[in-house]
């Protein structure tokens, strides 16, 4: 049986209270990176081989290289809690119920790099959340883990919490960085890159919450341990969200590389009702979706891109049977279009054609030509737009329809469901 | 009441948090919105002073973040969920339900003014879906009873005391 | 030399500078259009359109074998994101970027309204251009499920929206950004329901709106003057110059036969003409909009004779006559006022008659002085704003460039953006002061007490030898006091590699102008800033051709080419004393109209027994006392030239017919001067300037078509291919000649030390009254152009509220000042930024009065009650 260790506390009662997370051995790991140098933090992180867990998959401890070692910069740690992916709700539970995990890695984080102040930046609609994190952050203060000369070592840190107003696309760092900023959530231009000129034009360093927990791991556990978890690529632990249709959603922490199946057969009590599982979306609404025929797949940043899909943010959206794969594609559309920031041309105005055709279909008036016209479109939109989300917003219909295009065909031809004709005769 | 009269200090608070005020003005709207129920002509005014922006800019900053709002809303907001895992458990049957009951469609306030329905984006609670955010509390595994229910407690809640606002 | 790298485009190589823009690189060097909507080569890149996609690669070691090797990037880069390094290979042309580029324009399209017939852009339209050029010819997408949205959004009521055609580049957002600092537009909600609002007031509250139109890739952004008026192809452009102030942008009338005029040609625009030196591709919203007046129906088309008290239309012959009989009574009795905004050859016109006269009573209106220290150390020639940048300093004195100089102030405020030093002195905060890197102020009263102290704080290491009277200048500058500001300023400019000072008139009469500009001069040249380019003064004249009328000799002291007159005649405030004692005879007022906006005039021009003899396009208010009113015709209908505040010589094309019987000014007064007995008149306007020329040694050489002479504008932006830049027009039709200064050209110069000006004590209950310029006013050349009509301010004076508290006047109140025995009625409106101890009157408003220099005024509170009986 696999040992939790990012959601080790969360059962406690009082889960989210300071004295509850030192009774438990909390803080000790910012004590222990007090002992070494920043250089020795960097490279133990560097030697974990942990990949940030917002969904690029980025080398943490390459990133923290990046910061100019300057000392005389400021420098700033971006904590993202703008969760949003649908699917994925594995940072609102950490940040409710252990908010001083991450705050222990922020300061490790912080310590590493040599930033002086800490911004969260936390979805709007997470009022718990704001909450928890406000008042961590103050019992942190007052006990000495945060402000002047923390613990005797010199270092000072402040932290403060930025909550944003219902932006998805507020996940996407730059993006985040903009909203810090007071201005509309768009994506900036890279590079410069936001470890060169990141909030108010400093050196920043954002990482998601998931990632900053595993930091104060690595540091009492050794970066061994951590890359001992996992596979050749993808190391340590990770909070797989389980959605849709199994028996026991939820949030399970398991090693990377686990296979997929596992997760939803033995973690997630397996496809509910006794039904058959049809499709699997491995990482978040933006990640590819998968046939059941390859949910033995094991959950790691390699062998999903081998598979076709990505790890994303390990948000794992399970689909039965009964369900009707135009309209999964149509849905998800939608909501990328309602997301679209609106920066860009081809996600702008793509997003929003890619749905009405998919909406088309889905309302039986689609056209013969209209599921090559989707693929042109969304390849038309992945690789020419500003940011990343080009690609997320292309994905869910083209993957629809490479696995499932006779569903889509039967749409078009006799305007209805394949489907809900199998399964209401 | 201008909010330099009500939460100066609030607002210095939050003024200090960031090397650059103009960073202040995310906060203050929400401020704005939970004094006043939503950001009114005159707070957009009096921020934009505060922080030095053109009105402009903080007109263009509550048409991008959907849970800013320059108009009045209902005193309960209902935003149901329909995103994808919602969705795979009954939360377009239950936002069809929720409509039916009050008589709105999403977007639409009740005419008493009590309720607003929103078809909001994942709030990431899809292990309890469906999920339903009343003025920012979760109600999570819902059905068309739990939601029954909810809505009278709410209307009755309502009748004796001012709605608890985002806490 | 800046650094070269060699780069590749679409197999050809190319040394170009590093660093560059890979779009205007392309351009430039390889002569490659990339497409573009978003990125403008004045507003840089933002990346957004997606347009000028390009396969690129850049040279990378290859970790297994160590070897350099070409690494292209696997999906397609904006060309306007990208810089050029060694070896950057770019594929312009390739399949891959062709489809990609159509991907993109289908996009467009598909939520596009495709209603080029009738949108004002459809024929300059870059949409349209780059359709044709890397289109698609037909859609995928579903044409009913365009999006429907605003056709006819009013951005205030100057300029239009049409949502529906805004493909959303947001370069008029970054236009107003970041150039014009005027952040009044935004994009509101997000992804396809994005749109540009303007929640202003007035709404899109910015001088330079009109810009948008031009920058504007599509027909979504019309100004109100011009939308659903022509068809581009339509047009003829006709090159002008700007006649509102010095600056003297280059811009086109377009003009067209109209038949809802008659068969007459119309001007139905004004496009900025491109002059990188001067305007750039700019032109403020008064340029822009301020042209009716030209074809106003109240133009003069006749001449009127007084005759039984009232004014009568009359035959010219009549009216020669009778100005011939006056002035020839007149004799050497005779002053002139010629209006700043006169064309240098009606100037040369009129100074030539009233010299032939026996007259040097000649002034200009409003009389500004200081050409004599442009003419000495003027900015050198091949000065040019957009050059100054880090390490080098601005000194702007005594003005408000925003509203006197648009054009200066953006490109002032570009360099100092760019890092130049902006020292900012004057009585009161302006725009220009949040770029600055040094403001200083002073009470009013105390501008040449402050130069001083300034030249006299300078740590001076040897002084130029060229300047005559040098150290007696510096050792009367050290007997002022410096304050640790201007010690601080002095510090800064002393380490500066180029300096150029701007130097206006707030609050001065015309002898006060003289000696500020001479204390500026002196701080030039004891700095040796002179005789260079990017080195040396400008004088901020209150209209278009001041430097032009002080060169040309109409002022008392100096003929043309300013030479020095031993016995000066009468400047304009001796000939408003000696109209009054009925000692002068005649006043012939050309262009210019003291009635409307000096009260000082009142008495002289209305008590005098002479005659008076008015030549303007309107019924002015001088023009209603005159005794003969001469018709002239406007700046459309006729050649001339204007010479800048950078002495830049610049011509003007005739674009319309004339109105009625108005003649040119110049040629109105050489057929006088005929019938005087002073020779024959000039054949044309170039004959005039011809003779200009051979009497000004310092216009020697400048003909019509020296002054019509181009050159490649950089970057291109008035080309065929409109989306690089937008529709500002290419310049080929002149772009000027800038006039050596006596620096320059081994003339003599020399120094004097300034006196500073007398404070007053003022007495009991007595206001400094302060009058400011404003760009938008109540000018008739302005006012009859009602557009700008709603952006004019009320009557209104503009008091700390401090000072209004100790008077106990409140925000609003009405109030009456007395001015030199005459009184004003006035709002009062509180502006934390007008300075403590003045009050601010702007000048040539609804309500006339604002003095011409500071003064004191006695306050007295307006009785309502009174008012109401």
């Amino acid at each position: 049986m696999f040992e939790p260790v990012l959601t080790r506390n969360i059962h406690r009662p009082y889960s989210e209270k300071i004295t509850t997370y030192l009774e438990h051995g909390g803080y000790n790991a910012v004590r222990k990176a007090f002992a070494g140098t920043p250089e020795e933090i960097i490279d133990m992180v560097k030697r974990s081989g942990l990949r940030g867990r917002g969904g690029a998959g980025f080398p943490a401890g390459t990133k923290w290289g990046f910061m100019p070692k300057d000392q005389d910069i400021p420098k700033i740690v971006a904590v993202n809690t703008d969760e949003g992916e649908p699917g994925t709700f594995k940072d609102r539970e950490i940040v409710e119920r252990d908010p001083h995990q991450i705050i222990e890695g922020v300061i490790i984080a912080a310590y590493a790099i040599g930033a002086g102040r800490a911004y969260v930046y936390i979805r709007g609609e997470f009022f718990l959340g704001v909450k928890r994190w406000i008042k961590a952050i103050a019992d942190a203060y007052e006990h000495g883990f945060l402000g002047k000369n923390i613990l005797g070592s010199g270092m000072n840190l402040d932290m403060s919490v930025h909550r944003g107003a219902g932006a998805y696309i507020c996940g996407e760092e730059t993006a985040m960085l903009e909203s810090l900023e007071g201005k509309r959530g768009n994506p900036r231009l890279k590079p410069p890159y936001p470890a060169q000129v990141g909030l108010f034009g400093l050196p920043t360093l954002v990482h998601n919450i998931e990632t900053l927990a595993c930091i104060p791991h690595i540091i009492e556990r050794g970066p061994e341990w951590f890359a001992g978890i996992g596979t050749e690529e993808s190391k340590g632990p990770k909070i797989f969200s389980v959605s849709g249709h199994v028996n026991r959603p939820g949030n399970y922490e398991l090693p990377l590389g686990i296979s997929l199946r596992e997760i939803i057969d033995e973690h997630a009590g397996g496809v509910r009702d006794g039904k058959r599982l049809k499709a699997v979306i491995p990482g978040g609404a933006s990640t590819p979706i998968l046939p059941a025929n390859r949910v033995d797949v094991p959950m790691a940043f390699e062998t999903l891109n081998a598979a076709g899909s990505q790890l994303g943010t390990g948000a794992v959206i399970v689909m039965d049977e009964t369900t009707c794969m135009v309209e999964i594609a149509r849905r998800l559309a939608k909501f990328f279009a309602h997301e679209s920031c609106g920066r860009c041309t081809p996600c702008r105005i793509g997003s929003v054609r890619l749905y009405e055709l998919l909406d088309r279909i889905e309302h039986g008036k689609g056209k013969p030509g209209d599921i090559e016209t989707i693929l042109e479109t969304a390849n038309g939109i992945d690789g020419l737009t500003f940011c990343p989300m080009g690609a997320a917003l292309a994905n869910p219909a083209r993957s629809a329809i490479e696995h499932f295009r006779e569903e889509f065909e039967f749409h078009i031809e006799h305007k209805g469901c394949l489907v809900k004709a199998v399964y209401s005769s | 009441m201008a909010l330099l009269d009500t939460h100066k200090e609030d607002i210095e608070r939050h003024l200090a948090k960031y090397p650059d005020k103009h960073s202040a003005v995310m906060p203050l709207l929400a401020m704005a919105q939970e004094e006043y129920g939503y950001v009114t002509q005159d707070a957009i005014g009096e921020i934009a002073g505060i922080l030095d922006l053109d009105v402009t800019h903080i007109k263009g900053l509550i048409g991008f973040y959907t849970m800013l709002y320059d108009r009045p809303k209902g005193k309960y907001l209902l935003q149901i969920c329909t995103d994808l895992p919602c969705a795979l458990r009954g939360a377009e049957a239950l936002s069809e339900h929720l409509c039916r009951k009050l008589g709105i469609q999403p977007g639409e306030t009740t005419p008493d003014g009590l309720f607003t329905i929103e078809n909001v984006k994942c709030v990431a609670a899809c292990d309890c879906a469906p999920v339903m955010q009343v003025n920012g509390h979760y109600h999570e595994n819902l059905d068309e009873e739990k939601l029954n229910k909810l809505l009278e407690d709410l209307r009755r809640e309502a009748e004796v005391s001012e709605p608890a606002h985002y806490d | 030399m800046a650094k070269t790298v060699t780069i590749v485009v679409d197999d050809i190589e190319y040394e170009v500078p590093a660093g560059m823009n890979l779009v205007d690189v392309c351009k430039q060097y390889a002569g490659v259009d990339i497409p573009v909507f978003c990125y403008h080569p004045k507003l840089g890149h933002d990346g957004n359109c997606r347009m000028c996609l390009v396969e690129l690669a850049t040279p990378r070691k290859n970790p297994h074998t160590g070897e350099m090797e070409l690494a292209w990037f696997p999906t397609l880069q904006t060309a306007c994101t990208q810089k050029t390094s060694e070896g950057m290979t770019v594929r312009t042309k390739s399949q891959k970027v062709i489809d990609g580029r159509r991907e993109i324009l289908e996009f467009l399209l598909s939520s596009h309204p495709l209603d080029c017939p009738i949108c004002d852009k459809g024929g300059e339209c870059p949409l349209q251009e780059l359709t044709l050029r890397h289109g698609p010819g037909t859609s995928r997408m579903y044409w009913e499920e365009k999006m429907h949205l605003g056709k006819h959004v009013p951005l205030g009521e100057l300029i239009y929206l049409d949502q529906e055609r805004c493909i959303l580049c947001a370069r008029c957002i970054r236009f107003q950004d970041n150039i014009a600092d005027d952040p009044v537009l935004a994009f509101d909600q997000r992804g396809r329901h994005q749109q540009i609002i303007t929640a202003s007031s007035p709404g899109f509250n910015s001088i330079f709106s009109g810009d948008t139109t031009d920058i504007c890739p599509v027909g979504a952004l019309t100004s109100a003057d011009f939308r659903f008026n022509a068809r581009p192809w339509e047009m003829v452009q006709v090159a002008t110059i700007c006649s509102h102030c010095p600056v003297g942008c280059n811009m086109s009338f377009d003009t067209r036969t109209d038949r809802e005029a008659g068969g007459r040609t119309t001007i139905k625009r004004i496009m900025p003409r491109q002059n990188e030196r001067v305007n750039e591709i700019w032109i403020c919203d008064k340029g822009r909009f301020a042209h009716h007046h030209m074809e106003h129906p109240e133009r003069l088309t006749k001449p009127l004779i007084r005759r039984n008290g009232r004014l009568v239309e009359a035959g010219w012959e009549e009216a020669l006559r009778e100005v011939t009989a006056q002035l020839q009574h007149a004799g050497e009795n005779v002053a002139a006022i010629a209006g700043g905004r006169l064309p240098n050859e009606d100037l040369f016109a009129l100074q030539k008659l009233i010299r032939a006269q026996g007259s040097h009573h000649i002034d200009a209106y409003p009389p500004v002085r200081g050409g004599e220290f442009t003419a000495s150390v003027g900015v050198g020639v091949g000065t040019n704003l957009a050059d100054m940048g880090s390490g080098d300093a601005i000194v702007v004195i005594a003005g408000d460039l925003h509203e006197e100089a648009p054009l200066w102030w953006l490109r002032v405020k570009a360099a100092a953006e760019r890092g130049a030093m902006l020292i900012t002195i004057g009585g009161r905060e302006t725009r220009l002061d949040k770029f600055a890197t040094h403001s200083l102020r002073y009470d009013y009263t105390e501008e040449v007490a402050t130069l001083n102290a300034l030249l006299g704080c300078m740590k001076l290491t040897g002084l130029p030898r060229s300047v005559d009277g040098l150290k007696e200048a510096v050792k009367g500058a050290r007997a002022f006091k410096p304050d640790k500001a201007i010690k601080d300023a002095a510090e800064a400019l002393a380490g500066a590699n180029n300096v150029i000072a701007l130097v206006g008139h707030e609050g001065l009469d015309g002898q006060g102008s003289h000696n500020l500009a001479q204390a500026v001069a002196n701080l030039l040249m004891a700095t040796g800033h002179f005789g260079r380019p990017n080195n040396g003064l400008i004088v901020v004249w209150p209209t278009a051709n001041g430097q032009g009328a002080s060169d040309i000799g109409v002022r008392p002291d100096y003929r043309p080419g300013y030479q020095r007159i031993p016995v000066p005649g009468m400047g304009y405030t001796d000939i408003l004393a000696a109209l009054a004692d009925n000692t002068l005879r005649a006043l012939y007022v050309v262009g210019a109209d003291p009635l409307f906006d000096d009260p000082a005039a009142e008495q002289a021009l209305r008590s005098t027994l002479g005659t008076i003899i008015v030549q303007d396009m309107f019924l002015t208010a001088t023009a209603e006392v005159a005794d003969v009113v001469l018709p002239s015709q406007s700046a459309a209908e006729r050649e001339g030239t204007y010479t800048s505040g950078e002495r830049r010589v610049q011509r003007f094309y005739p674009a319309i017919e004339p109105c009625g019987q108005s003649q040119p000014d110049w040629l109105i007064i050489q057929t006088i001067g005929k019938r005087l007995g002073h020779g024959n008149p000039s054949p044309s306007a170039a004959a005039v300037l011809l003779e200009i020329a051979k009497t000004v040694p310092q216009y020697a050489g400048i003909t019509y078509q020296t002054l019509a002479e181009v050159e490649p504008q950089i970057p291109d932006v008035g080309g065929e291919d409109l989306y690089y830049g937008g529709t500002a027009f290419r310049n080929r039709h002149g772009l000027g000649v800038q006039w050596p200064a006596a620096a320059e050209s081994g003339g003599a110069l020399s120094a004097h030390p300034v006196e500073a000006a007398e404070s007053i004590e003022p007495e009991e209950d007595m206001l400094l009254v302060v009058p400011i310029t404003l760009l938008y006013d109540a000018e008739p050349v302005f006012h009859k152009t009602s557009l700008l009509h709603g952006r004019v301010p009320g009557p209104d004076i503009l008091m700390h509220p401090e000072d209004a508290r100790y008077l106990d006047i409140a925000d609003g109140d009405v109030v009456r000042l007395s001015i030199d025995g005459k009184d004003i009625t006035v709002v009062v409106r509180f502006d934390e930024q007008a300075p403590e101890g003045a009050a601010l009157l702007p000048r040539r408003m609804q309500v006339q009065g604002a003095p011409m220099a500071a003064t004191f005024a006695t306050l007295v509170r307006w009785d309502v009650e009174a008012l109401e009986r």
